[in-house]
């Protein structure tokens, strides 16, 4: 029923005598990717040298790839943070409850607006752009939100970012790249607009899917924006970035106001710094764990299931 | 075979937030359920708060009642569980919990409060109050002042000035108040400061101007141009990030021998505003800096780095002298050169007092408190129980609190040796200064009212460690010891010799801060502000100096300096009058 | 790609109203969601003809009529500042939109799997540093100490060090820069993820006639993600005027002050730090107006021009 492609990524596999031309390209290509790496790879590293580092010896600068006074004082300082595992836990379940709740109703929305048929189709996709562009600042937001009883729970994480119209246009484009003929066929066989979203379409945009599901589980893993306006008081909603965002203002606030002048030798230091890059490892650290599952839907075949012309 | 899997996780995806809102509404049962005993608790005891817990001294947990608190500045939140905010909780029946602006601005965040409805038990919006005055959020002090002796004593005759234009008072400033004698031993104000090491390389001169503050500038780093390392000398550096660029501007109203009004002059003599961006000590003030600038004695790269990079560069210990305040940079640079051993090799800073001319008196140092009225703790109208608000910030003010919030718990956090004198050993200095314990053991409920600075009533301690005499002096690298020696002087202030000696008025900057553009006079401030942060740089890069001074005069006077002047005459005027009945 | 086959949008009718009833039913509601959450806090915007004052709430307010947009449309610096916006945005927008095409395009040339997973996943790494962490890294190297003049200085392409913050010429760029730097690896995930539904039996029609690998890129790679690129071109365009907040105000400094401050940053010293809501709202309301003017008209273009739209 369905010719599955594997190894379609890498283009031109088994060419005969590959040219001159070709293996330059190679050469420079490599050359280009390893350069990238380079220049890519450096603020992380040094991030990351910054977070082993002593916070007060970081103040001094010059630190490169490696740290220079090793302490591991800036992660006992993150992971010590109190309410940090109800934030964690906060942050996975919007996470995985808004990521699959805004992957359903783009996809369902982008199908729609990719139905060549669809009587409405530009009018509703101009009404979804429109949302890109216009805002209605943050006091009336924040008055609707709490006319709603948004404010003060956890659905305020979820609810009011389920559908954006950035996802809607890149799951659109790529639907719309389908062949028109598995609708119609399918539409023969008696197959309703639903069975088709779900059966046909879905299975074979995983790749977009998978791009969508990353745009929207960093941006809830990264939220912390939404925490603190709208469950400034409430404790148990939290995210963990927000945690991390008091954490910072806190150490900001200790090194430039009222700290002390007494040295610690002992444990070590931390500075706003030091924290701050101990706390972009912490919250990185995930995503990065996450990203290879992901990452096989770009980078593997696609199934291409039904007619073929 | 997919579209199972996909239905089996949405299926997931449901159930899990099924167990979610199941989780969400257990929880908001549980809190309200806590609320109401607490309240019910609370409503109990109210006959018999006054016999049983006076008696006693102490609350039971379920009569301790728990209050919320908003600060619209950044802090440190302390852990569920801290050890002296139960101790502070047996002993006045209350437990705040405390809530810090982090990653918004202030008024921002005030706004959304604002537009919520909704408040915290206690509320501080630093200078943002007025919003919440305007919003009718706050509740009235005048009734209950004299209720409380503590709240009451604290400012005295002075709360008149917290009197806002309806005629009552809403909030109190928590800081800057002394206990008694004034004990403080920092600067922790404005000042040129310098290295002990110059100083002592040129056998500790009288520098009373900037000429001979920066000849010996020059004269250090020709014959030390480097540091031990290898590091270039920057003789000079301007600190100018965004609204720190105090260090750059606001220079001339000090080297005309006048205290920190900010933003104006205020002429005791004939009692008149005047704008110290236009003085000729303004003009000298920015001639030398751009003559120095020139010569290659002010660091090239001040008006480009940021704070980060200010405060890295100050702890190389390259950098021989700046302007700026004592708590903008002493804290971290210090714990740097103590950590690199540069302490010992005279880095740390001393405040001089430099003046335009010399033989001027400076204000420099501001004695006793500032007291600023534009801002403090207020308590706002959904608090739970507006009486016992009050009652717990009484008894904060109590020396038992005073002691108990900045010393911490006797034999833990301090000794006391057969004189009755405080002192901490080194181990106990260490652990004050560490994060985790912190968190978890001390409660200073800094942003509620306490003693500054000042002597407990024994006579014998400071309110806090860092004035203690023996703690401040064990604290002192060895070449600042000797460079106080040489001057005859055992601390910072005295170095630096103020003569204060401010107005009824003072500071004049409790009013500009909270201007907005609604009045000319609030335009034209905005407006001042942001031309300066433009032109200030440019007339100390100025190849010809004179040129760009008057261009920069021009563009001043374009922003109508003389509303904001006037208003500001206003409002002078409106202080003498009510303040020196 | 797959050919088009003949399905035309048809007339409204009864028949095919009925026929739709399921797509119109969802629609129905995702208009319902989209009025409420994105379109009813617009009613927010009245903020920007009153003089907003958050005890009076938007019915108590005084209103000022168009005091506020004329405020700021009569200062220097607002024009100033939009001068900036828009130089900013459109030169973000060029470089960090073709690097990404660009690097998507040649990661996909890469042959070895693991070279290649291990090079897309290091790159979008930078995506996760924030703003201020990225900014404190460049103005280190940047700095007249820094490894930029260290490399330049040693080639010999410059005998003096370069401030490169106290010189308006250069501001742009390395906003530009930091941009590219910071995104190009995540902006490629959308490409790399167009680039799989290409059909591959084109490529080996390719290779059986012969083409060569520019061949291959030019023809089937590039027309391939066309749609993708060019609705993300014309979701960009309206976007120029966000052309940042964070990344110019950690930059930025007095000196430049004049080429680095964007309408973000004045709404934020004159709206925010003020209290001026409704001045903020009224910046806001122009934004909005621009982006959604320049959308209608790229997308006219774009129409005309070629199949792709947006609407």
């Amino acid at each position: 029923m369905s010719k599955r492609i594997t190894e379609r990524y890498g283009a031109p596999s088994k060419n005969k005598k590959s040219s001159t031309a070709d293996k330059v390209f190679v050469v420079c290509n490599t050359i280009f990717m390893i350069i990238f790496v380079v220049v890519t790879l450096y603020p992380v590293l040094n991030t990351l040298a910054i977070s082993f580092n002593d916070g007060t010896d970081a103040v001094r600068g010059g630190i490169h790839l490696l740290p220079r006074k090793f302490s591991t004082k800036n992660y006992y300082t993150v992971l010590h943070k109190q309410s940090l595992m109800t934030g964690a836990i906060v942050s996975v379940l919007r996470t995985v409850i808004g990521t699959f709740s805004a992957l359903f109703f783009n996809a369902l929305l982008s199908f729609i607006i990719s139905r060549k048929r669809f009587l409405f189709k530009s009018q509703l996709s101009f009404f979804w752009i429109v949302t890109m562009y216009v805002n209605g600042g943050l006091i009336p937001t924040f008055i609707l939100f709490k006319n709603l009883h948004l404010t003060s729970s956890f659905w305020v994480y979820v609810i009011p970012g389920m559908i954006g119209a950035f996802n809607i246009l890149v799951m659109r484009t790529y639907m719309n790249g389908l062949p028109d003929s598995l609708e119609e066929s399918a539409q023969l066989d008696g197959a309703g607009y639903m069975t088709i979203f779900i059966k046909i379409i879905s299975p074979l945009c995983k790749p977009v899917y998978a791009t969508v599901a990353l745009f929207v589980a960093v941006g809830h893993w990264n939220a912390w924006f939404d925490a603190m306006l709208y469950n400034r008081m409430d404790k148990e909603y939290t995210t963990l970035q927000y945690e991390l965002m008091k954490l910072l203002a806190s150490v900001t606030n200790q090194s430039a106001g009222g700290g002390s002048t007494e040295s610690f030798k002992s444990g070590g230091t931390v500075t706003p710094t030091s924290v701050r890059a101990a706390a972009t490892i912490v919250t990185m650290a995930p995503i990065v764990c996450l990203y290879p599952f992901l990452q096989r839907y770009f980078v593997t075949g696609l199934t291409i299931g039904g007619v073929k012309e | 075979m997919k579209i199972k899997r996909l239905v089996a996780l949405l299926a997931a995806a449901t159930l899990t937030a099924g167990m979610v809102s199941g989780c969400g509404s257990e929880k908001k049962e549980k809190t309200t359920e806590a609320g109401t005993t607490a309240t019910a608790n609370n409503a109990d005891g109210e006959d018999s708060t006054g016999s049983n817990a006076s008696a006693q001294g102490e609350y039971s947990d379920d009569e301790i009642v728990d209050f919320t608190a908003f600060f619209a500045v950044p802090g440190s939140e302390i852990n569920d569980g801290n050890e002296i905010q139960e101790i502070i909780a047996k002993k006045t029946g209350v437990r705040v919990k405390e809530t810090w602006l982090a990653g918004q601005t202030e008024s921002e965040a005030v706004g959304t409060i604002i537009a919520g409805g909704e408040y915290p038990d206690f509320i501080n919006a630093s200078d943002s109050m007025s919003a919440l005055y305007d919003a009718g959020a706050l509740i009235a002090w005048d009734d209950y002042i004299d209720k409380y002796p503590n709240i009451k004593n604290y400012y005295g005759e002075d709360w008149e000035k917290f009197r806002r234009e309806d005629g009552h008072i809403y909030w109190m400033n928590p800081f800057w108040h002394i206990l008694n004698e004034d004990s403080t031993t920092t600067h922790n104000d404005e000042a040129f400061w310098i290295q002990v090491r110059v100083l002592e390389w040129a056998n500790y001169p009288k520098i009373e101007t900037m000429d001979e503050y920066f000849d010996l500038l020059r004269d250090y780093a020709k014959a030390n141009p480097t540091m031990e390392d290898g590091t270039q000398i920057i003789p000079y550096t301007i600190l100018c990030e965004d609204w720190r660029y105090f260090c750059l501007e606001n220079a001339p109203e000090f080297l005309d021998g006048y205290p920190n009004d900010g933003s104006v002059i205020v002429d005791p003599k004939t009692e008149t505003v005047i704008d110290y961006n236009t003085t000729p000590t303004a003009k000298k003030y920015f001639q030398k800096l751009n003559e120095e600038y020139k010569a290659g004695i002010v660091d090239p790269q001040s008006f480009t780095q940021t704070y980060d990079e200010y405060i890295a560069k100050l702890s190389t210990g390259a950098v021989l002298g700046m302007i700026d305040q004592w708590w903008d940079f002493a804290f971290t640079v210090n714990d740097v050169f103590k950590q690199q051993g540069l302490d010992e090799k005279g880095c740390n800073y001393v405040p001089l007092g430099l003046t335009i001319e010399k033989g001027m008196e400076n204000q420099w140092h501001t004695e006793g408190g500032t007291l600023n009225n534009s801002s403090g703790i207020a308590i706002t109208v959904d608090c739970k129980d507006v009486d016992k608000a009050f009652q717990f910030i009484d008894t904060l003010l109590s020396e038992e609190m005073q002691v108990l919030r900045f010393w911490g718990v006797e034999g833990v956090d301090y000794n006391v040796d057969e004189n009755g004198v405080f002192y901490r050993t080194e181990e106990m200095r260490n652990k004050a200064a560490d994060t985790t314990y912190k968190a978890d053991h001390m409660c200073t409920y800094s942003y509620f009212p306490s003693y500054s600075h000042g002597t407990l009533s024994d006579g014998k301690n400071a309110v806090i460690p860092g004035d203690q005499t023996s703690e401040f002096y064990e604290s002192l690298a060895e070449p600042v010891k000797k460079c106080f020696e040489a001057y005859g002087v055992k601390t910072y202030p005295q170095l630096i010799g103020s003569t204060d000696k401010h107005g009824i008025w003072f500071p004049m900057y409790s009013y500009s801060n909270n201007m907005t553009t609604e009045t000319p006079g609030g335009m034209a401030w905005q407006k001042m502000g942001e031309t300066k942060h433009e032109w200030l740089p440019q007339v100390v890069m100025a190849d010809d100096f004179e040129a760009k001074w008057t261009e920069y005069m021009d563009a001043y006077s374009k922003c109508k300096p003389e509303d904001f002047i006037a208003e500001m005459q206003e409002e002078l005027e409106r202080r003498i009058e009510a303040y020196s009945k | 790609m797959a050919k088009k086959s003949n399905i035309y949008k048809p007339k409204i009718n009864m028949r095919e109203l009925k026929r739709q009833r399921v797509l119109i039913f969802w629609s129905i509601l995702f208009v319902i969601y989209g009025f409420i959450f994105y379109y009813l806090p617009v009613g927010g915007w009245i903020m920007a003809f009153q003089n907003y004052k958050p005890r009076k709430g938007f019915l108590h307010s005084d209103f000022v009529g168009l005091a506020k947009f004329k405020f700021l449309f009569e200062d220097a610096t607002f024009l100033r500042v939009i001068r900036n916006t828009l130089a900013m945005g459109v030169l973000n927008l060029v470089t960090t939109f073709i690097m990404a095409i660009v690097f998507a395009i040649l990661l996909n040339e890469v042959k070895n799997v693991l070279f290649k997973k291990g090079v897309q996943t290091i790159s979008y790494l930078p995506h996760f540093l924030s703003w201020i962490i990225v900014t404190a890294i460049l103005h280190d190297a940047l700095s007249s100490t820094g490894i930029v003049n260290e490399v330049l200085l040693k080639f010999g392409f410059i005998d003096k060090s370069i401030e490169f913050f106290s010189h308006k010429e250069y501001f742009w760029w390395i906003v530009a820069f930091a941009n590219v730097w910071k995104e190009t690896g995540w902006n490629t995930i959308v490409y790399l993820s167009a680039i799989t539904a290409i059909d591959t039996t084109l490529y080996e029609a390719a290779s059986v006639d012969g083409a060569g690998r520019w061949a291959k890129i030019w023809n089937i790679t590039l027309p391939g993600i066309r749609p993708t690129i060019i609705v993300l071109l014309l979701m960009n365009i309206g976007n120029v005027l966000n052309a940042g907040f964070e990344v110019q105000y950690l930059l930025g400094n007095d000196v430049i002050k004049s080429v680095s401050d964007t309408i973000d940053i004045y709404v934020l010293k004159w709206g925010i730090s003020q209290n001026d809501y409704s001045l903020g709202s009224a910046a806001g309301i122009f934004k909005s107006f621009v982006s959604i003017v320049l959308i209608v008209i790229a997308n006219a273009i774009a129409k005309r021009t070629t199949d792709e739209r947006l609407y």
